[in-house]
């Protein structure tokens, strides 16, 4: 499958006189393929935005290169084709969500007021259209902020902070949204710290921390490593233990005995085994790796990258 | 093309609401309204203290809206992630501050419009001349004040594209002072032919710098008929190309420091 956004060490540095130059964004070597949602991570100040701003032709890289749709950054023609909403956008407030559709499209040569209409339709404010930007919620004026990214119909959209403050309902609803690019063929690039929904909606994950990515790849694949627990009544310890079964613990407990191990590991055989001995199956819980395991456990860890990161307790904060 | 006057009207659209600039128009059609009650206290002609007061609110009105106007707009834009939404579309950063500069120069336009639609009426109202060759010989100093505020918000623009505002705010006024007290000085030093080739030279620079706001006080044959422009059309003509040159020059150093500037 073909990159939608493809970089090669592209770094960020800003001269401070304190500490010298500093790299905000290092040595990035990021790969999104077309039509995949790719969420990418990192606590605050990790070079999220920067990486965003860069791919856009906002700011300037320092070195390295990177490639959008095939095209150098910065390339106008690539502008056509791709969208942004911002983090916490604002937008004219003197403008209704209609005149705002209105301005964004004329940027793009597009005069289509049955398109403006079907796009704000399409985020659900259609009975809103009339009232300005300022009379707007967050949540409208997030979901106005999708509906402008939308207009010139991009093959790729750059969303930082899409559900960012916003109520459990419009985070549904622009969840939704996101998950309805996907079906239409578009490439999604999240920026998010709202991990449980960056695991519901995306197929690939990059953590970025201190301008480094720790880790890059498929969400099923930096999940994997979860644990099955099964509780058996009818048999002892020492039965499953005999099973031998690599890298699993087993306990007593007041219904039972517990067994846990590794999700690779086929829950049938033991299963099969207990009911073999008369034995009776209590419960069997997939304990999965949670994308916030992760995201901790990439943050805080030394070991990756090398670097100290956060706190645990400032990278615990940033999870909730 | 259409980017560009996109960015301008909805930039006239934001200016137009803005209180600040609201009130200080406000402010200046009032002191308009009541001008001619003022104008008793003088001992000279009535005519010619109105016009002159008139004039001078009008020049003065403008010249703070256009500051205050113009110094905050690139830096809001930034502040409010406003030009992250335009730039991401195929907008050129030249495109957007020439449409910035436009809109500005188009609301700063029908401010000023209403002003000297004040300034007509009322003059018109109190002038024992009431021909229209007497009243449109008023509009005349309002038409170059434009083209002075034009000017200086080209200053205020290309200041803000590396300035905070508050030190654009007292660059732009302190570049307005000069030019329009120290500049007419200058011009007489480099033309005089006692002064020394040293300060001569040094004149010549600082009155090439420093843009000629002075040109376009063209109050005085207006307040006063026995002065006269010699050549007017022509004097009207020279410095308004002068002053549509300058624009030009900052607008393009303005261009080159925000296409390279981090926003």
């Amino acid at each position: 499958m073909a990159a939608a956004i493809e970089t090669k060490q592209l770094t960020k540095s800003y001269k401070s006189r304190a500490a010298g130059n500093i790299n905000v964004v290092d040595n990035l070597d990021l790969h999104v393929e077309e039509g995949e949602i790719f969420g990418f991570l990192g606590p605050n100040g990790a070079g999220k935005t920067t990486t965003i701003k860069m791919l856009l032709g906002i700011i300037y890289p320092t070195s390295g290169e990177g490639f959008v749709l095939g095209k150098e950054i910065g390339d106008m023609a690539v502008h056509r084709l791709i969208s942004y909403l911002p983090e916490r956008p604002y937008y004219y407030e003197h403008m209704t969500g209609l005149e705002l559709l209105k301005f964004y499209g004329s940027l793009f040569g597009i005069y289509d007021e049955a398109k403006y209409r079907a796009l704000l339709e399409k985020v659900n404010l259609h009975r809103d259209m009339t009232k300005t930007i300022s009379q707007y919620s967050k949540g409208m004026q997030q979901r106005v902020g999708l509906a402008q990214s939308l207009l010139n119909d991009p093959k790729l959209l750059f969303l930082d902070e899409p559900t960012g403050g916003l109520d459990p309902i419009a985070h549904r609803e622009i969840r939704d949204l996101i998950l309805s690019f996907r079906d239409e063929g578009r490439t999604v690039f999240i920026s998010s710290h709202e991990l449980s929904e960056v695991e519901l909606i995306c197929d690939r994950v990059a953590i970025i921390n201190k301008g480094i990515i720790e880790r890059q790849g498929k969400l099923t694949e930096l999940l994997h490593g979860g644990r099955i627990e099964i509780t058996v009544g009818g048999v002892d310890e020492a039965f499953l233990k005999g099973l031998n079964i690599p890298d699993s613990n087993i306990r007593g407990l007041p219904v039972g005995v517990l067994m846990d191990m590794p999700e690779e590991q086929d829950p049938n055989g033991i299963i099969d085994a207990v009911r073999n001995r008369k034995g009776t199956v209590i419960s069997v819980v997939p304990r999965r790796k949670r994308l916030e395991d992760l995201f901790v456990e990439t943050v805080t860890n030394p070991a990756l990258g090398g670097k100290p990161s956060v706190p645990p307790a400032v990278a615990e904060e940033i999870v909730k | 093309m259409r980017q560009i006057l996109s960015i301008a009207t909805t930039t006239v659209g934001e200016a137009i609401r803005r209180r600040v600039l609201l009130i200080i128009l406000l402010i200046g059609v009032l002191f308009l309204v009541v001008a001619p009650g003022l104008g008793v206290l003088s001992a000279r002609s009535e005519t010619v203290v109105l016009r002159g007061m008139m004039l001078g609110i009008i020049q003065l009105t403008s010249a703070v809206i256009a500051i205050v106007l113009t110094v905050y707009m690139i830096p809001n834009e930034i502040e409010r992630r406003t030009i992250y939404t335009i730039l991401s579309k195929p907008v050129q950063r030249w495109q957007f501050l020439i449409g910035k500069y436009l809109g500005a120069v188009f609301s700063l336009g029908l401010m000023m419009a209403l002003m000297t639609a004040v300034l007509v009426f009322v003059f018109w109202l109190q002038a024992s001349d009431q021909s229209l060759a007497a009243v449109g010989a008023m509009v005349k100093a309002p038409t170059m004040y434009f083209v002075q505020m034009s000017l200086l918000a080209a200053v205020a623009i290309f200041f803000s594209t590396f300035v905070a505002p508050l030190v654009n705010f007292f660059l732009t006024g302190g570049m307005y002072l000069l030019g329009s007290l120290f500049n007419p000085f200058f011009q007489t030093l480099q033309e005089n032919q006692g002064t020394h080739p040293v300060t001569k030279a040094f004149a010549g620079i600082v009155n090439t710098i420093l843009p000629n706001f002075a040109n376009y006080n063209v109050q005085n044959p207006i307040i006063n008929p026995t002065q006269v422009i010699q050549n007017e059309s022509r004097y009207y003509l020279e410095v308004t190309f002068y002053g549509l040159f300058y624009i030009g020059i900052l607008l393009v150093a303005g261009i080159l420091i925000f296409d390279r500037r981090e926003v």
